[in-house]
């Protein structure tokens, strides 16, 4: 039988309101796999769970920044076979204008929320032996953009969080991973295009010989991470980026 | 706040801007000196002078430092 599927597994997706986290949620589903999904917006995150193929999925509404929150999502989750960190941010500010409280904003919701969540999550065993976590960074980790120092730093952070968690933990067949997206087409790139000059994006998009990502590319890399067909994966980051690195374009 | 200061901070953050060198009336987007950085710049500067969030599309929609300006007096109102 083949290992390219998800029967039996549930697995967290975090972030799963929208955008990527939304469509690695409904791709799991798809593959036969049960969700917890989870995020801060109650509407959107009801609108994403409707939408989600099983009967064996639930919901939990948290601010992963909320201690109380992030405390009772641990309780209440069952023993789990993967996890899927999708929740982030992103805030172009250029060096000198950054603040310790601008720091805190980025990191605390790219870095420390993952953090704290794998540390609850494994003191109180809720996952199992064999399971696969997958984190997303972004290319934006190794080749980072002006504006970028905080939203750079905390994927670079997270890339190197994923491979102590896949050292930490393979004595328990734990597997840590991380998806490294270039542009990808969401709520966040709309957000992005407010934030910089529409020429600035345009000109980037012209760079990519596949084009630009869809969730779906991103998602379909996270159903085989999570998957038994990539039990031979650990410590690894793979690059989604239509060929845009290749820089010939 | 008045629209002197807020020139002379512009000029102060953005190098290639030589002090004196704008007006009211002047195009940032339009200046030889213009880049995406200097976008950058001018949304970090007002969110962390004014505390007020402006978009690249506000600074697409501007056609001078004044329209920038009324923009973000009007933000602070609210």
């Amino acid at each position: 039988m083949t290992p390219f599927h998800l029967h039996n597994k549930t697995i967290l997706v975090t972030g799963a309101s929208s955008g990527i986290g939304r469509q690695i949620a409904l791709s799991i589903c798809e593959m036969g796999g049960n969700v917890v999904i989870t995020a801060r917006d109650k509407k959107r995150l009801e609108e994403t769970f409707k939408n989600l193929k099983g009967k064996n999925n639930s919901s939990i509404t948290a601010d992963l920044l909320n201690q109380n929150d992030l405390s009772a999502l641990v309780n209440h989750i069952p023993m789990l076979d993967g996890i899927v960190h999708c929740a982030g941010i992103v805030k172009p500010f250029p060096v000198k204008f950054l603040s310790e409280e601008k720091i805190q904003e980025t990191f605390q919701t790219n870095y420390n929320i993952q953090v704290i969540l794998m540390a609850q999550i494994t003191r109180q065993k809720k996952i199992n032996k064999n399971a696969s976590i997958v984190f997303l960074s972004s290319i934006s980790a190794t080749h980072p953009h002006k504006g970028g120092a905080l939203y750079s730093a905390s994927k670079a952070a997270i890339e190197s969080l994923s491979k102590v968690i896949a050292l930490e933990f393979y004595p328990q067949g734990i597997r840590s991973n991380c998806l490294s997206p270039a542009m990808v087409k969401t709520p966040m790139y709309d957000y992005a295009e407010k934030g910089a000059s529409k020429e600035t994006l345009d000109e980037h998009v012209n760079k990519y010989p596949l084009g630009i990502g869809s969730p779906a590319d991103v998602a379909n890399a996270a159903v085989f991470l999570l998957s038994d067909a990539s039990k031979w994966i650990t410590g690894i980051t793979i690059t989604l980026d239509g060929g845009f690195l290749l820089g010939g374009i | 706040m008045n629209i002197t200061d807020f020139i002379k901070k512009i000029e102060t953050e953005i190098d290639e801007f030589e002090a004196g060198t704008l007006n009211p009336d002047t195009d940032l987007r339009k200046t030889t000196a213009w880049t995406s950085m200097h976008a950058l710049i001018i949304i970090a500067l007002i969110d962390t002078e004014y505390n007020v969030t402006i978009t690249g599309e506000d600074l697409r929609t501007i056609t001078s430092i004044e329209d920038l300006y009324n923009i973000i007096q009007s933000r602070i109102a609210v």
